[in-house]
């Protein structure tokens, strides 16, 4: 069953379209990667899916419903925001008392073992908190809510090496108890890119890319090589980087059927490009595309 | 509906929604009885009587009415972001947010009016001070205080969350506006006043228009406020 | 751990087969399951469910309902056998290039793997 579709889903604000006609699609049961630049639209994407700012134009579907003023969807749903504001006078224990009434699934032993390991002074003003604290308040309300639709949105701001890998741990484990669909949106790629198994690359407020890590290795490969042999390769295929040195030249390109057997033939070496990287030649391809609409295609 | 967690939201916090307003009242009470002790003891019976009738226009009562103020303030500000933000629905949060507001203004009435009981039973607490029993919480009988003081707090709570909502949604321009108007308000009143007397014998004459009709105006203000705050909320986006 | 080059389900895969490999998992033993080894690579659960789904399809496991997957009879052979194939294009040929481009004769490079095992 497919968790959230969009169609067309427009959002402008008076000064900027924060995003742009964007339709996805993302399947139940799994963890999805949304993943963009600051201000590429990521949060904007999920306040809309959440029903907290309304759309200037397009479809969605949430759960089989539109998010809007929407109980039976909101219920179901857990939106863990970067930028959440608390009241002034509240501490982590009063937000966590609320957020266990709210949310039907929610799971108190858990969250106590959470507050626990995250090491969270549940009794000290959340005005008070280090970044890493709310982060960790966030952490704890996203997996003890038990959400069947979750997104976390950069959940792990602030916090160290340790305690990042645990959320990993934490994520994983109980995703596979309780199988439902994740959303992690972020900008530190690296990290969560073998958690991932589909994602959604935004730029600008508009969709990138949108594919199944799995096959994201067809998405892009890197040749290098000699650069007159790279470059006689390069002729009419879409560059998204070039770099040379000397007499030696490295270049990232979209593949189409038998590229690869081609570099190889033409003496090539060929290496994966992994998903940080690729987010990386996207974004900078689309800068410089938006910069001089001509495409970027090498010429022969 | 889940209007029971939206009125935990507002009431988690003991000591911010009871504990604050009820010692801060308490403090003020104290020292208005300080000060009637102090007459008292210097200036004799003609002394009290003065004071006790001066102090029906003393304003200490706002020591517990000014905190309820700002409640109409952070409910929106501070209170509607982080519902939206746990999966509440507008309609939800307004709907607990309106049953939280009449339940404050009735609590706190509750309180004013067997403050006022006590007080004028008393005599004034044995001292002739006036600290619940005056115009701004009524003077007249104690059914009169607790409507009047139910209606004050209520009102005034709308008022804010309607004034907070309207900023969040057009920002710093609103609030320019908003205090203009109510500047060339006030300042065309002072001056009408001034210039015209009959205009000035209009207002002393709706000012002495009594009880009843002043509660329906203050209801009157009260659901044109509530009525603005409902119409934009439902359209409140988070920011 | 996983080798980066590839895409993530077939670096599991051959992960596994290393196992087999190097006697690690037995004949007829059971190997992780998909959770275990999601949470010990720390990978999403369906990549690693492809990975031994991969291996399922080559016969190298074999899936018993309800218990989990286990070494086929026979598979360490027959991975064995697949690896020696793909030895040749994997090492052989990169060396003999490498060899080339260095100037080394083939009856060199045969002294000098014949001198390396004796060490």
């Amino acid at each position: 069953m497919t968790a959230i579709s969009t169609t067309g889903l427009t959002k402008r604000y008076p000064e900027v379209a924060a995003l742009d006609d964007v339709s996805i699609r993302l399947e139940e049961h799994r963890i999805h990667g949304l993943l963009g630049r600051n201000g590429a639209g990521k949060t904007t994407l999920m306040q809309l899916l959440t029903g907290q700012v309304f759309a200037t134009s397009g479809e969605m579907q949430v759960l089989g419903g539109t998010p809007v003023e929407n109980v039976e969807v909101l219920s179901q749903t857990v939106f863990i925001q970067e930028s959440q504001k608390y009241p002034d006078t509240f501490r982590a224990s009063d937000v966590l008392r609320i957020a266990a009434g709210a949310y039907p699934n929610w799971d108190q032993a858990y969250a106590d073992r959470l507050v626990e390991q995250y090491r969270l002074p549940a009794k000290r003003l959340i005005k008070k908190l280090s970044r890493g604290q709310l982060s960790a308040i966030g952490i704890v309300i996203g997996l003890a809510a038990r959400a069947p639709l979750t997104f976390f949105d950069e959940p792990y701001l602030g916090l160290d090496a340790v305690a990042r890998q645990m959320f990993f741990d934490d994520l994983l484990a109980d995703y596979t108890e309780h199988p439902r669909t994740i959303v992690l949106s972020t900008h530190h790629i690296d990290e969560v890119a073998n958690l991932l198994e589909h994602v959604v690359i935004l730029d600008q407020g508009k969709v990138l890319l949108e594919a199944d890590t799995d096959d994201l290795h067809d998405a892009a490969i890197t040749v290098s090589g000699k650069a007159s042999a790279v470059d006689a390769f390069l002729a009419g295929r879409e560059v998204l980087e070039r770099k040379a040195l000397g007499s030696l030249a490295t270049a990232t390109i979209t593949p189409r059927d038998g590229d690869e057997l081609a570099a190889r033939e033409a003496g090539l070496d060929l290496t994966q490009v992994s998903l940080q990287a690729l987010f990386v030649h996207l974004t900078t391809a689309n800068a410089a595309s938006a910069a001089d609409p001509a495409p970027s295609r090498a010429a022969a | 509906m889940r209007i029971r967690n939206v009125v935990q939201l507002h009431t988690v916090n003991k000591l911010q929604a009871f504990g604050w307003p009820l010692l801060i009242m308490l403090f003020s009470l104290a020292i208005v009885l300080v000060i009637g002790a102090i007459v008292g003891s210097v200036g004799g019976d003609t002394a009290r009587e003065g004071m006790h009738r001066g102090m029906q226009f003393n304003g200490a009562i706002f020591a517990l009415l000014g905190p309820l103020i700002g409640f109409g303030f952070t409910a929106m500000g501070q209170y509607f972001p982080l519902a939206l933000g746990l999966g509440l629905t507008r309609r939800e949060f307004a709907t607990g947010t309106a049953l939280v507001f009449a339940g404050n203004a009735l609590f706190y009435a509750v309180i004013v009016t067997i403050g006022k009981l006590i007080e004028v039973g008393t005599g004034g607490f044995g001292l002739s001070i006036r600290f619940f029993d005056v115009v701004y919480t009524g003077i007249g009988e104690w059914w009169q205080t607790l409507i009047q003081t139910f209606l004050l707090i209520l009102v005034v709570s709308l008022i804010g969350a309607a004034i907070t909502t309207a900023f969040h949604r057009w920002g710093q321009s609103f609030l320019w506006i908003f205090w203009l108007t109510l500047a060339v308000i006030v300042v065309g009143g002072v001056l009408a006043a001034v210039v015209s007397v009959p205009f000035r014998d209009a207002v002393v004459s709706i000012a002495g228009m009594g009880w009843v009709p002043w509660m329906a105006v203050t209801a009157g203000i009260g659901v044109i406020g509530g009525a603005i705050w409902l119409t934009l909320v439902r359209r409140a986006q988070a920011r | 751990m996983l080798d980066e080059s590839k895409p993530l389900f077939q670096a599991v895969a051959e992960q596994i087969e290393d196992g087999i490999l190097d006697g690690t998992y037995a004949e007829d033993d059971p190997v992780p399951s998909t959770n275990q080894l999601a949470a010990f690579l720390r990978i999403n659960p369906a990549t690693a469910g492809k990975g031994l789904g991969l291996l399922v399809d080559a016969e190298v496991l074999i899936k018993r309902r309800g218990i989990g997957m286990f070494v086929a009879p026979g598979a360490r052979e027959a991975l064995r056998q697949r690896r020696k194939f793909a030895f040749q294009d994997q090492y052989i040929a990169p060396l003999l290039r490498e060899a080339a481009q260095l100037g080394i004769t083939p009856e060199e490079l045969a002294g000098m793997i014949t001198k390396e095992v004796a060490r």
